[in-house]
């Protein structure tokens, strides 16, 4: 109790919390230390004003509570199907809430001052709205708000001058570099609780027995949780019984049989890339409606189609765990995916920004018929996905059984979905509305999918890992990949002359450089102008923030060795005390 | 604050904010479930800290609890009398810990208090075969069980004297990351 006087009022609550012992006790002990900060300090202004902070804090929290989402369907489903099922769910939200923070801002920011100064867009007289576009994107649409060449490069006078230019283009890198930093810090935190990586004995029986999902609340659930629990049991003491010892051939076969798999969907992962590369090189006398559908109909079968080839493949492996046959199968949708993107960015940047005269709308169109076409194949895979194999499972084979859910390959559904958006922010603002709604739909599509379809995941454990591997890959490939070709855009490409906020530019990154010369007239707003010149422009200080951030990367790592080493001599040490004094 | 309650005084609310992990909506629901278990023993006005004590077998009937197997070494760990009898403290208490906010070390502590059943502070060979019982209800032959919590014991325990401390659990705890997640329930 000594100890918590000397701590701040917030980290003294934090600690009472986190003490083990009954709620009377806790009460005590926080009653004896506010009388004690009473009577010794008396600083009773002190006290009510760090009272008033937590009260504050308490009802931002409640607040809070009412605004969340989702929570009773939820607590349903993890008491149904288990953690591991869950955490789809909650991954859903959570990207939910990334668009939607980014629907706020480029609407407040960006499409809000254009309507408030000039509500009716400029149509050409012979387009109409018709039922279409929402399929298509293109027609009336073309001239809204909702793609980058709806938006003016003036000054827009008003209560104030607001500049455009400076608000496109900032919105947008601060909303990208907000979400870098709000991914880094979840995929730490996420890293240091959930990532163990030595020995993940995963079928050892400590794991087993203290792998019991405590939130499981339904019944039919919870015995089978228990048959797969014993089932478990079994299998790892018949391991242990024969730890089989490969021959030389038979490695030889299974290393013979990997090869060929990852060779095959390798070639498979380029040659969809490919194929969608000469789809939209080739001329194809469709009507145009068509036309413009037929890409992202193809890139929507094969995402939909080639997955399941790769679990094939994987039938015919042999892996020594479960956690490698997870990774192989998610290493290879993700090269698929990747490749897919990359060719299409390749084509639109390469191809598109020559071709045609407004390219980023052309590019933005491009991007909302593959966010609406791959919502539709969302919602037939899943109807094929979950629905035809259950009733397949149930009724033609009952060998095959109830289908489970996957989550691996729903969540890089998802995180696909996600990157569409991201790169679509720069060329269309108004994506992320379209990306709210369809993520929402999903969430209650796929619950009711999940209910009525699925049942519970045999194998249990691998959730948090997966979890973790998850947000990596969100960051990491995808994220930084989007990040990438926005700013490859900014930075390299000319902005289209006829239409958009940067018109008449050499690039777009070229505005900054044309305010900087417009502060600097004005003599208060000098220090920006030396930060510019110094520091963002200059060459000498980006390489010394990397032999820096080099210097200290090898500093912590050394210290992680260091640190390695103790554990392992403390371990030796508990052995040898107990060894001394039994 | 608009809406008007008579359970608890304001400072009770207060008291339960800073020493668990729930919001004043949260406590008054838990109240609510409280009541519901037994309505004539619970009175709705709890501003004189009535000495009201739920009895192990209606506590159990809880949809939260009722499917799980550990459910009455959870409430028996969370009683005062070590008989499963829980005031709404310890009723609120119990929550708390196993709610998602709770932190690692605090869940660690309870979950080797729940394993421990003989109350010996240590997890030894009974124990185990105790918590497999009661996780597979029985369907393994007793050699297997002897040969599986052998098994635990010989991996977790690191100073060898076959039985698991406090330490031997927190360090097996520490390579399992599911725990975490694992051990919550919802409220």
């Amino acid at each position: 109790v000594k100890e918590f006087v000397a701590l701040s009022t917030r980290d003294r609550i934090r600690a009472i919390r986190d003490l083990a012992m009954s709620f009377e006790e806790k009460k005590h002990i926080r009653w004896v230390l506010t009388d004690k900060q009473l009577n010794l300090y008396c600083y009773t202004c002190n006290k009510l004003h760090s009272q008033s902070l937590r009260r504050c804090g308490y009802s931002i929290r409640s607040a809070r509570q009412t605004l969340e989402l989702w929570q009773g369907i939820m607590k349903e489903i993890g008491g149904k199907f288990g953690t591991s099922v869950l955490s789809y769910f909650l991954f859903l939200k959570w990207l939910l809430m990334f668009n939607i923070f980014s629907f706020l801002i480029n609407f407040g920011f960006i499409t809000i001052p254009l309507l408030v100064y000039d509500p009716s867009p400029n149509i050409p007289p012979n387009v109409s709205f018709r039922g279409l576009e929402i399929l298509t994107g293109a027609g009336y649409f073309n001239y809204t708000v909702m793609y980058y060449g709806g938006y003016s490069n003036e000054t827009l006078i008003g209560l104030v001058d607001y500049n455009m230019q400076l608000a496109y283009f900032f919105t947008i890198a601060v909303y990208m570099v907000l979400c870098g930093i709000a991914l880094i810090f979840s995929m730490a935190s996420s890293f240091k609780e959930n990532y163990v990586l030595a020995d993940t004995v995963s079928n050892s029986a400590w794991q087993l027995l203290c792998s019991w999902d405590f939130s499981i609340t339904n019944e039919r659930a919870v015995r089978q949780r228990k048959n797969n629990l014993r089932v478990q049991l079994k299998e790892s003491l018949s391991e242990r019984a024969q730890r089989e010892l490969l021959t030389l051939s038979e490695k030889l076969k299974h290393f013979g049989v990997h090869l060929g798999s990852w060779l095959l969907s390798t070639g498979l992962a380029v040659g969809c890339g490919a194929s969608i590369y000469y789809l939209y090189a080739a001329n194809w006398s469709l009507l145009q409606e068509a036309e413009t559908l037929l890409v992202p109909f193809v890139v929507s079968l094969m995402n939909l189609v080639v997955p399941l080839f790769y679990s094939l493949f994987n039938k015919f492996e042999h892996y020594s765990s479960l956690g490698r046959q997870i990774y192989a199968l998610v290493v290879r949708n993700v090269l698929l995916k990747m490749s897919i993107l990359a060719v299409l960015c390749y084509y639109w940047m390469n191809v598109v920004a020559e071709k045609f005269s407004c390219w980023e709308s052309m590019v933005g169109q491009a991007l909302y018929r593959l966010v609406i076409v791959d919502f539709l194949f969302l919602m037939l895979g899943s109807f094929f996905g979950e629905f035809l194999s259950n009733v397949i499972g149930t009724r033609l084979l009952p060998r095959l059984g109830v289908p489970e859910f996957d989550v691996a390959r729903n969540v890089l559904e998802l995180i696909y979905a996600q990157t569409l958006a991201w790169i679509g922010i720069y060329f269309s603002p108004l994506l992320p509305a379209i990306q709210i709604l369809k993520f929402f739909i999903l969430f209650y599509l796929k619950k009711v999918s999940l209910t009525q379809n699925c049942q519970p995941p045999r194998r249990t454990g691998r959730a948090a890992q997966m979890q973790t591997i998850f947000i990596a890959l969100l960051f990491f490939p995808f994220f930084v990949g989007a990040l990438s070709i926005v700013a490859y855009t900014a930075w390299r490409l000319t902005p289209s002359e006829q239409c958009g906020p940067f018109r008449g530019l050499n690039n777009t990154f070229s505005v900054v450089g044309v305010w900087i010369d417009d502060l600097q007239e004005i003599p208060a707003s000098q220090w920006v102008v030396w930060i510019y010149q110094n520091v963002i422009r200059s060459e000498i200080f980006y390489f010394l923030i990397t032999l820096i951030i080099i210097v200290i990367i090898y500093i912590f790592w050394q210290v992680t060795q260091g640190r390695k080493q103790l554990i392992g001599q403390l371990r030796q040490q508990i052995v040898n005390v107990s060894v001394l004094h039994p | 604050m608009g809406n008007k309650q008579t359970t608890f005084t304001d400072e009770q609310l207060e008291a339960y904010q800073d020493c668990t992990f729930f919001t004043r909506k949260e406590v008054l629901r838990l109240h609510g479930r409280y009541r519901e278990l037994a309505p004539h023993l619970v009175p709705l006005d709890f501003t004189n800290n009535p000495d009201i004590k739920v009895p192990l077998t209606l506590i159990v009937t809880m949809p939260e609890l009722k499917e799980n197997p550990f459910r009455d070494r959870i409430v028996e760990t969370f009683s005062e009398d070590g008989h499963g009898n829980l005031s709404f403290n310890d009723f609120v208490d119990m929550f708390s810990a196993l709610c998602e906010t709770s932190p690692r070390e605090l869940k660690t502590i309870y979950a080797f208090k729940i394993y421990d059943f003989n109350r010996d502070n240590f997890i030894c060979k009974e124990d185990l075969r105790k918590t497999l019982n009661k996780l597979t209800k029985g369907e393994l032959t007793p050699e297997e069980v002897t040969l599986v919590c052998d098994k635990a014991v010989e991996e977790a325990d690191l100073d060898g004297d076959s039985k698991l401390s406090f330490s031997d659990f927190e360090n097996m705890i520490s390579k399992a990351p599911d725990f975490l997640s694992n051990f919550h329930i919802r409220i």
